[in-house]
């Protein structure tokens, strides 16, 4: 009797315990105010979002710019300077509604003049601006809170071009849209966004500062999109190249968060108790882009051989710093995290590892044992190991493989110049819609103008009905793994550390945001 | 002294002009024509001869030769293509932390490399000796770099004594700045303070072997007088002069110093404008480096003049 | 009775009898039997990548760790002194070359003394290794352009050493009386003065030796050298630094070779000054 009595005592015990810490504590209150160090690669080139799709800029002109969509956290899009839209019965005509009271960085209120002014420029120079606006007939200011779009023909790529965050329609004023050309980088920056410019140290510091009169919307935070509070007072992005010292500095208190970090810390970041480690899904997946329009790599056949030797798994595995949290094996052209657009389709060419294949395509291709240029940096770090480690793998089958180990600013130019080289690595990062893989576009560098290829591309900007355009995307990864335009490796996760002391940070987003950030300390 | 001091002047002018020259050159051994490569295959030929002529790179090499000297001899260094702003002000707004990197990794060198050495000379052949002379030819052979990275893997991430990386302002966080300038100015100055201490130390024992002081000792003077005054005094004027030689070997390292620690100043521009392409910036960095290297020379000839009077019949 | 010993019996036992000659010359035959063997001395080709074997520490498989692709670091090690002393040596001996010419003319012409001693003089004005890496990033990587690079900067100190050593030798008795008997400038120079260069140009050559190597490890480390994957001791440091609290054998070893290549050629610059030239002792 006394024993069942003690138990029970145990039991209530345990139980009051157990309830103590499920019960939730008082919830951590945001607080105002404070200055978050991020350690960042390097300088951005610019910091006109119209101009460039590096990742940088994006991250950066995010803060300060808004544009008329946004992506919500299933990548789709939702309105954020626009009020409404409308689409006309033919599907031809769009017409938006803008939020009113919106205040530029510099007292300005936005009209109608300012979207158009800003998006014409936009399609002018973004790679995504410039493929809907093939589609646009008319983009015009109808009343100072309406803006209306004509289009030529019906397109599915309206809303998404509009809301996706790289290379995006940030809505300028007027004056600074119309003062720059849309091939020179603007030098002026004011946006609408939670935080402004407040200052530019190059190489030393960026610093934003809250713009007080931000207007947010209504909605809790949403992806990208939705109310965006600036509890901060200020971020200051500091550039450090170095990766070990970027991680150092976060492990000492140094910096507050830092980014792109190499997987081999991720170990030691778990075991530090100020610290957290935050793995970023999707972070890019790894490709080998090939010169088609001149040299040695026009010849598909050779293409089609390296698709065949490379044995993926250990190259991404050693790239992930040996650690299987880090990569994701996947053949699909969007990464699991863009579900909408993500393929299961067996039987593809790709990591076949098959290097009796690989000889043969060798041979019918009639390769003699040529230097192939292949072009990659040091300066991210996991482009240089898989093209040190394809290298390898290559040349076991017989290729001759000239690696040109060059920086980042040099091959981002040289790959431009199709005498330049023959192949060059980087990473390709989400993309919202399937017309907006840049490798499968003429323009973008490698030119990869195949007639099939491009008439599925530009069926996909037409047809709006969803499961058409899921069939034809299945059909054009076929035609890819085919026709082999560049070569898919697997996905790399990034690695990302903070401080404990900064909440409130959302971590399934591809890129970093600090508005609805605060620091706990 | 004044007939000194104007030939000395006066043989700085050719130098210069040779540095102004070499600088000009640097752009021209580049494979192909540098306006392009800077500029990138999507330039437009208006851009492409805007920016040449910018550069003053339009026209006869002799021309451009002259062009170059005039914009020199009037301070203007050019346009930073990166930067969007002159290249004068972008090596002003850096100069502050390269100059703090070096005075401090000066005065590392100078505060262990002096003392040691004299302390070696002496008790000349003692254990001490021996024990600071292989101390001195190590610190000589330690790549600075490698010693680097080593600090900062004991110091800061083991120990976390001392930050990793980064750069605060003297001027406004004296206390801060200098917790950061600690593990660079030490890593800077090891590899001269091994150069001095050798140095101080044979020059001491040079001192010390002198007749006056013999005759010092012979009168009777108390031994710690005679060694730490009149030895000492002679003694460091050579070592005046190696604080000369000193600097243009700093002036390189704390490139690399910058690099490792983080601290943005000119070695730090000077690397990224070589990797941005951006040729007016690493010219006028060069320049700029080339040119105090020239004038603290001719400084310390100067004050070496004026320490030994001797020099000056030379 | 013992036979006079000969000038050169002389000279070798003044070297050999000179502890840091000895010690330094012994340790750079072993950094040269290593760089000339490292094939039968590596246990791994040292640019095969093992992804499988990436990082590990210290065994008895891997006597030095592997790097992050699984490359053996004593074979890196071994393989990486080939480049250093072939950059180093190469250096050395266009710098004395170019040095020889350019002090030859400074020395012996008055008229090209001047506007040569400028030049030299201004291009010494440029911190060694600033202008090595500019001429490096002009140029693009591979080991021929930091040999040049590199015999470029030091070559102007090697010329004033000439010049200096012409313009003492010059003035000596036996010269004039020679270019009295109507024997020429030429044949005096190569007879008389050049003999007499070779003790400063060995001094001076084992420093530009340990100069160059050291350099050629900074241009690697900033990746700016030779092309990343090639076997050098500042490549492997470079790659060593970002997983150095993971992998500190990495950076480790290869910075420990370049100090014990840099001490012997240090000690045997030093000894060779105390026997060839005892003014410039530093005592």
């Amino acid at each position: 009797m006394a024993r069942r009595a003690f138990w029970l005592r145990v039991l209530t015990a345990f139980a009051m315990v157990a309830a103590f810490m499920i019960a939730p504590g008082p919830a951590d209150a945001q607080k105002k105010g404070g200055v978050l160090r991020v350690g960042n690669l390097g300088e951005p080139p610019s910091l006109d979002a119209h101009w460039t799709t590096a990742s940088i800029t994006e991250t950066l002109t995010n803060h300060i710019y808004e544009g008329l969509f946004s992506l919500d956290r299933d990548n789709k899009p939702i309105p954020m300077l626009a009020e409404s839209y409308t689409i006309s019965k033919d599907g031809l005509t769009y017409t938006f509604k803008l939020r009113s009271g919106i205040k530029f960085h510099n007292g300005k209120e936005m009209t109608s003049e300012d979207v158009v002014a800003s998006l014409t420029r936009w399609g002018k120079q973004s790679i995504y601006g410039k493929a809907l606006f093939a589609q646009v007939a008319e983009l015009r200011a109808v009343d100072p809170l309406t803006v209306q779009m004509q289009l030529k023909e019906k397109s599915a790529i309206v809303l998404i071009s509009l809301a996706v965050p790289n290379n995006f329609g940030a809505i300028y004023p007027k004056e600074i849209a119309e003062k720059f050309a849309p091939e020179v980088k603007v030098t002026e920056y004011v946006g609408t966004g939670p935080y402004k410019l407040a200052e530019w140290k190059p190489d030393q510091y960026i610093r934003m500062v809250r713009f007080d009169e931000y207007k947010s919307r209504n909605e809790k935070p949403n992806g990208y999109g939705g109310g965006k509070t600036a509890w901060l007072d200020e971020i200051r992005w500091v550039p450090v190249p170095e990766v070990a010292t970027r991680v150092a500095q976060v492990e000492t208190g140094e910096l507050d968060f830092a980014d792109d970090l190499n997987l081999d810390a991720y170990d030691r970041l778990k075991g530090n108790a100020n610290a957290r480690p935050i793995i970023s899904k999707p972070y890019y997946w790894l490709v080998a882009v090939f010169n088609k329009k001149e040299g040695l790599m026009t010849n598909q056949k050779l293409r089609q051989a390296w698709q065949a030797a490379i044995d993926i798994e250990p190259i991404m595995k050693n790239v992930a710093g040996g650690k299987k949290e880090f990569y994701r094996m996947d053949s699909s052209l969007a990464p699991v995290e863009i579900s909408a657009w993500h393929t299961k389709i067996s039987g593809l060419p790709w990591d076949e590892h098959n290097r009796d294949k690989a000889k043969r395509l060798l041979q019918e291709a009639g390769y003699k044992k040529e230097p192939i240029r292949f072009m990659t940096t040091q300066e991210y770090k996991w482009m240089y190991d898989f093209a040190l480690l394809t290298k390898q793998q290559l040349e076991d089958v017989g290729f001759n493989i000239d690696l040109q180990v060059v920086d980042w600013a040099t091959l981002v130019k040289r790959r431009n110049n199709p005498k330049e080289y023959d192949v060059f690595t980087t990473g390709i990062g989400a993309a919202y819609d399937p017309t907006h893989h840049v490798y499968l576009t003429p323009s973008w560098p490698g030119w990869t103008t195949d007639e099939g290829i491009q008439k599925i591309q530009q069926e996909l900007a037409r047809e709006t009905d969803p499961k058409k355009r899921m069939a034809l995307w299945e059909q054009q990864t076929r035609q890819f793994y085919e026709k082999v335009p560049v070569i898919r490796y697997g996905d790399l996760f990034g690695l990302r550390a903070a401080r404990n002391t900064v909440k409130g940070f959302n971590e399934s987003t591809e890129r970093v945001r600090f508005y609805n950030v605060w620091l706990d300390k | 002294m004044l007939a000194y001091l104007v030939r000395r002047l006066l043989a700085v002018i050719p130098v210069m002009a040779v540095v102004v020259t070499v600088v000009f050159l640097l752009i021209h051994l580049i494979p192909g024509d540098p306006v392009s490569v800077m500029l990138g295959p999507d330039a437009t030929p208006t851009q492409i001869e805007a920016t040449r002529k910018a550069l003053g790179l339009d026209g006869p090499i002799l021309e451009q030769l002259l062009g170059f000297y005039g914009r020199v001899l009037r301070g203007d260094l050019g346009q930073s293509y990166f930067l969007d702003r002159p290249v004068t002000t972008a090596i002003l707004e850096r100069a502050e932390p390269t100059l703090v990197l070096m005075v401090c990794a000066l005065l590392v060198a100078v505060a262990i490399g002096v003392p040691s050495g004299i302390v070696a000379a002496a008790h000349r052949g003692s254990i001490w000796d021996r024990v600071l002379m292989i101390g001195s030819l190590l610190g000589v052979c330690v790549p600075g770099f490698w010693l680097s990275l080593n600090f900062i893997y004991l110091f800061a991430v083991r120990l976390g004594w001392l930050p990793a990386a980064g750069y605060a302002s003297l001027f406004t966080e004296p206390a801060t700045a200098l917790r950061y300038m600690v593990l660079p100015a030490v890593s800077l100055g090891f590899n001269q303070s091994a150069l001095i201490a050798r140095i101080s130390r044979s020059c001491m024992l040079e001192a010390l072997q002198q007749d006056y002081v013999r005759t010092a000792r012979a009168k009777g003077l108390p031994q710690r007088a005679v060694t730490y005054v009149h030895a000492l005094r002679n003694a460091l004027v050579p070592v005046v002069t190696v604080i000369g030689v000193t600097t243009a070997v700093l002036i390189g390292g704390a490139v690399i110093t910058e690099i490792v620690f983080n601290i943005p100043g000119l070695g730090r521009l000077v690397i990224s404008a070589i990797l941005r392409r951006d040729y007016p910036v690493v010219q006028g960095v060069v320049l700029v480096t080339a040119a105090t290297y020239v004038l603290i020379n001719l400084g310390v000839d100067l004050l070496y003049a004026f320490i030994d009077p001797r020099i000056r019949y030379d | 009775m013992t036979e006079p010993l000969t000038e050169r019996q002389r000279w070798i036992r003044r070297l050999a009898g000179n502890g840091a000659v000895v010690t330094g010359a012994a340790i750079l035959l072993v950094l040269v039997g290593t760089a000339l063997f490292a094939d039968v001395l590596s246990s791994y080709n040292p640019t095969r990548l093992v992804p499988a074997n990436r990082l590990k520490p210290p065994s008895a498989e891997h006597y030095l760790g592997t790097d992050e692709f699984g490359r053996d670091v004593y074979s890196l090690v071994l393989h990486g002194s080939r480049v250093s002393l072939l950059v180093g040596l190469t250096t050395m001996l266009l710098t004395s070359a170019g040095g020889i010419v350019i002090g030859l003319t400074a020395g012996y012409s008055r008229r090209l003394d001047v506007p040569v001693m400028r030049c030299m003089d201004g291009l010494m004005a440029f911190p060694a290794i600033l202008l090595a890496i500019a001429l490096m990033a002009a140029r693009g990587p591979g080991v021929w352009n930091v040999i040049v690079a590199l015999s470029v900067v030091y070559m102007p100190r090697t010329a004033m050493l000439i010049r200096s050593t012409v313009l003492s030798l010059r003035e000596l008795d036996y010269i004039q009386a020679a270019r009295a008997l109507g024997r020429r400038d030429g044949a005096i120079a190569l007879r008389h003065i050049l003999p007499n260069c070779v003790g400063p140009l060995l001094v001076q050559g084992s420093f530009v030796f340990a100069y160059a190597i050291l350099a050629e490890s900074i241009l690697g480390f900033l990746g700016v050298g030779v092309p990343p994957y090639v076997p050098s001791w500042g490549n492997v440091i470079a790659s060593g630094k970002n997983v150095i609290r993971e992998a500190f054998w990495v950076s480790l070893f290869p910075g420990l070779a370049l100090t014990i290549a840099g001490l012997s050629l240090n000690l045997l610059g030093d000894g060779l000054r105390d026997v060839l030239d005892p003014r410039l002792r530093v005592r």
